[in-house]
């Protein structure tokens, strides 16, 4: 008895010894940004209020938050999974468009089928033209030991000139003025959970996916392994894992995620395949992993909350004319504090 | 047995050593005429504690050391040893406490202050660039004085003057990747040298050394201290200590235990001083004369591992393991002794399935493993205790438990039916932290933050604990306490008494000699003579761990 409530303080304490630093990271640089703001003559309490309120004063602002919050999410995850085994994924953008390329591509070629048959294909199309872009630099890690990085940052221009074709060329729509295809099939699109305003089930796909990382990672000897290879290669090596295959395979699946991202684009929101609809996802995606540390649990919380961020600056822009990139100032802000905390502890 | 008794509740007697102790310490020293007559404090260490979180590493700890010194520090681990050098060395920052270099109070921040005050240190592991020479090494972070040229020459000379000096003979103009390991720490106290330290601390610096090296490395001490350094040098072995110590200072938990010049040191006081009550020194096998004559545990019959003509070869198809021949039977201890860097590790890699094998057969209960994955060996009940624990057997970040169970995880009951069971795997991982005495808060803690004979006694819960009938041990017991040594080398008998076979490679000689049936020894990547349990003598070993075929 007494041994588990000391574990339960010792992992009362842990959590508190976590958040402390979130806490004080999140304070500081709004007092950073709010010294920034009062300097060019801006009400900083009225912004700020804005900035964290605008999601939850309004139906309309909530779902506008949701609606952010399954690329996000599905961005961190991408980029976090691989990170996981210590590998970097920075590739989810072209995984995005190519997954959303082969949902749009399904959903146009397909556009008869009923809605049974359509949208599992749409959204399999995605999830498995994702894994297939990062699945070129994961066997040229494997194979040669490329450098990920670079592979899969090369990956994304590939896919801006993939998507530039498909939506100018293949199936273009000729009423609209920006490279965009036809719209999928009716039968392709993701139901809609509220009308108005708007939001498609998405988000309950996303939500699953992130419970269903988080147990592979946490609760199998799969994921155990992912996570050893992460803590060291050499030792994990040593002890019977084999890590090529597990960088391999956590490459293809945060290509998987990022792909599933791009067919909820898709099918979600756009029905159809707009050039830029990877929006800057992946920097968001990429600063969320980054604050939450990898850790798979906190990552739909830090999402959440840049989400939050996110619609709050462009209502910052719509009220007060401040522009819309304060929130990203506030979230490498944030990122720094965090990472400098790291410092201070170690000391 | 003879010898002042120190017990737990001793106060420290540091302080109350006067220079009369120090005449009789003298006599000892007949081989080495020492001026002490110049002895006078040099370093002065006043009431320093340090914690970590809620682990208390140095609890009050004073040391006065002089100069023309060569002080020993002995402790178990988490005695605070080496702490205490880091605090000297400008690594920690202590949380109390002052230091008084010639009764000046200095602030040591970083181990540049350190090396400034005249305070060098030399690590177990040292950080050496391969591709160096050894000038090169020796000068990085020094102001040079051709800095634009880049022309060493000058350098060549004076680190030639050095290690001529005091007998630590190396090339200055050989490669750090061409030295062995004995070579490699002369130039790390060369480093400390060129810097014009007076104070120099080495941490377990005999390690890696052969009984040869080992004693024209104490010449060498000796040549230091008479030039007016000091030397502090840590270390578990007590029978170097006292051979070569002028005082032997041991901590405990942390504490100041007790200061004694050599004359009156024993290796008995010194165990109890080491680890207080609880250990029947008269009964333990690490201290036990009769090990040698002991007639063997019954070997078995069956062998369980044979190696056959086993050859290994690098990028560059050099050899790294020649021919290599033998086998090992159930419930035989099979020892392999060399020099640090004669193909051990290699050769310990081919057998894991880690290192592909150019040639030869390697059979487990004669079925051939070659090509077999390390997942697969381990299955069939080979178990690893890697010799790099840092490198080769740790998840820093992973938690305690986790660590625990690397390379099982797949395996009942830590895995059912695809998922992991965490609380079959806390339970594991609670019941071996308590049995193999792991000082962690839980098991739920980041394996990072233990200590290095924790994260030792990690890796042996973990190979000890899975059943297996073929150990592979390489330097189990590097970094650990007596008590912990002590409980290793019980365990290993005790699994060999069970039927296990053992392949123990080992650096220390004595430890080969107490456990093994029969020792191999091995050069240059090639078996050189294999000796029974009979013909043992840790000077014929040595011979051998040179290169020098055994004598019949």
């Amino acid at each position: 008895m007494s041994e588990q409530t000391t574990e339960l303080g010792h992992s009362l304490k842990t959590l508190a010894e976590t958040l402390i630093p979130y806490i004080v990271a999140v304070v500081a640089a709004f007092v950073v940004v709010g010294i920034f703001l009062a300097a060019l003559g801006f009400n900083v309490l009225q912004a700020y209020a804005t900035i964290l309120f605008t999601s939850f004063r309004t139906p309309f602002g909530f779902i506008q938050t949701l609606q952010k919050y399954v690329p996000l999410l599905l961005q961190a995850l991408a980029f976090t999974v691989p990170l996981t085994a210590g590998k970097f994924n920075i590739g989810g953008e072209g995984q995005l468009i190519v997954g959303a390329i082969g949902a749009a591509a399904v959903g146009i070629v397909f556009a008869g089928l009923p809605l049974p048959l359509l949208l599992p294909l749409v959204i399999l199309a995605g999830i498995v033209c994702g894994g297939f872009w990062a699945a070129i630099p994961a066997w040229l890690l494997y194979q040669f030991g490329i450098n990920e990085i670079l592979t899969t940052v090369m990956m994304n221009f590939v896919s801006f000139s993939l998507i530039d074709y498909v939506a100018t060329e293949i199936w273009r729509d000729p009423a609209a003025g920006h490279p965009t295809t036809v719209p999928i099939g009716a039968g392709g699109e993701l139901p809609l959970l509220v009308a108005r305003p708007p939001l498609n089930s998405g988000i309950l796909l996303a939500l699953f996916v992130a419970v269903l990382v988080y147990v592979y990672v946490n609760r199998t000897p799969g994921g155990y392994e992912l996570v050893a290879t992460g803590a060291n290669a050499r030792a994990s090596r040593v002890f019977g894992i084999n890590v090529r295959t597990m960088f391999l395979l956590s490459l293809i699946a945060g290509g998987a995620l990022a792909g599933l991202s791009g067919a909820i684009e898709v099918a979600g929101v756009h029905h159809r395949l707009i050039e830029g609809l990877q929006s800057n996802f992946l920097l968001l995606g990429i600063i969320i992993g980054l604050i939450a540390r990898g850790n798979l649990l906190a990552v739909p919380f830090v999402a959440f909350f840049i989400a939050v961020l996110e619609v709050g600056a462009s209502a910052l822009q719509r009220t007060m004319m401040i522009p819309v990139e304060i929130a990203f100032i506030v979230e490498a802000l944030i990122l720094l504090f965090v990472l400098l905390s790291d410092v201070v502890r170690r000391r | 047995m003879v010898g002042i008794p120190i017990g737990a509740s001793q106060p420290p007697t540091h302080n109350s050593y006067g220079s009369s102790s120090t005449g009789k310490g003298l006599s000892a020293l007949a081989s080495f005429p020492l001026s002490l007559m110049k002895n006078s404090t040099i370093l002065e260490i006043k009431g320093v504690s340090k914690t970590f979180g809620s682990v208390v590493a140095l609890d009050d700890v004073s040391l006065q050391l002089n100069s023309n010194e060569i002080r020993g520090l002995l402790g178990g681990n988490g005695a605070g040893k080496t702490t205490l050098m880091n605090v000297l060395y400008g690594l920690y920052k202590p949380d109390a406490g002052e230091i008084y270099l010639r009764d000046e109070k200095v602030e040591i921040q970083s181990p540049k202050d350190a090396i400034s005050y005249g305070i060098g240190m030399v690590h177990q592991h040292f950080l050496q660039i391969d591709s160096y020479t050894v000038t090169e090494n020796i000068v990085l972070g020094t102001s040079l004085k051709n800095r634009p040229t880049l022309n060493l020459d000058q350098e060549d000379r004076q680190i030639g003057d050095l290690s001529e000096r005091f007998g630590l003979e190396v090339n200055p103009r050989a490669l750090i990747e061409e030295l062995p390991m004995g070579i490699r720490q002369r130039v790390e106290i060369l480093k400390a040298l060129y810097r014009g330290v007076e104070v120099l601390i080495l941490d377990e610096p005999t390690t890696n050394l052969t009984p040869q090296e080992v004693e024209s490395f104490f010449q060498s001490l000796r040549v230091m201290v008479e030039e007016g350094m000091s030397v502090v040098f840590i270390t578990h072995k007590l029978k170097e200590a006292l051979s070569v110590c002028d005082r032997i200072s041991v901590l405990r938990d942390g504490k100041n235990v007790v200061t004694v010049p050599r004359s009156e040191a024993s290796e008995d006081t010194l165990v109890r001083a080491m680890v207080g009550a609880g250990l029947e020194v008269e009964e333990s096998l690490l201290f036990s004369e009769t090990g040698l004559d002991q007639e063997a545990v019954e070997v078995g019959q069956k062998s369980v591992l044979r190696v056959e003509g086993l050859q290994i070869v690098n990028e560059e198809n050099m050899p790294l393991v020649r021919d290599c021949s033998f086998q090992i039977h159930d419930k035989e201890i099979f020892g392999i002794a060399g020099v640090a860097g004669n193909g051990q590790q290699e050769l310990v890699e081919g057998l894991m399935g880690i290192r592909p094998i150019a040639d030869g057969q390697i059979s487990i209960d004669g079925a051939s493993i070659v090509g077999k994955e390390t997942s697969d060996l381990l299955e069939m009940g080979l178990t690893y205790i890697p010799e790099d624990r840092l490198q080769d057997g740790f998840l820093p970040t992973a938690s305690v438990a986790q660590n625990l169970i690397l390379g099982y995880q797949r395996q009942e009951p830590y895995s059912k039916r695809g998922f992991l069971d965490w609380k079959a795997i806390f339970r594991t991982a609670r019941k071996l932290i308590s049995e193999y005495n792991i000082i962690t808060p839980s098991a739920a803690e980041a394996a990072a933050n233990l200590s290095g004979g924790n994260i030792q006694r990690l890796m042996l819960a973990r190979a000890f604990s899975h059943p297996a009938k073929l150990l592979v041990a390489h330097n189990p017991t590097t970094g650990l306490d007596i008590r912990s040594t002590e409980f290793v080398y019980s365990k290993l008998l005790e699994l060999k008494e069970q039927g296990m076979a053992t392949l123990l490679l080992s650096d220390d000689l004595d430890e080969l000699i107490r456990l093994c049936d029969r020792i191999a020894t091995i050069y240059r990547g090639k078996i050189v003579g294999v000796l029974e349990r009979s013909e043992f003598n840790k000077y014929e070993l040595g011979r051998m761990m040179s290169g020098v075929e055994a004598h019949e």
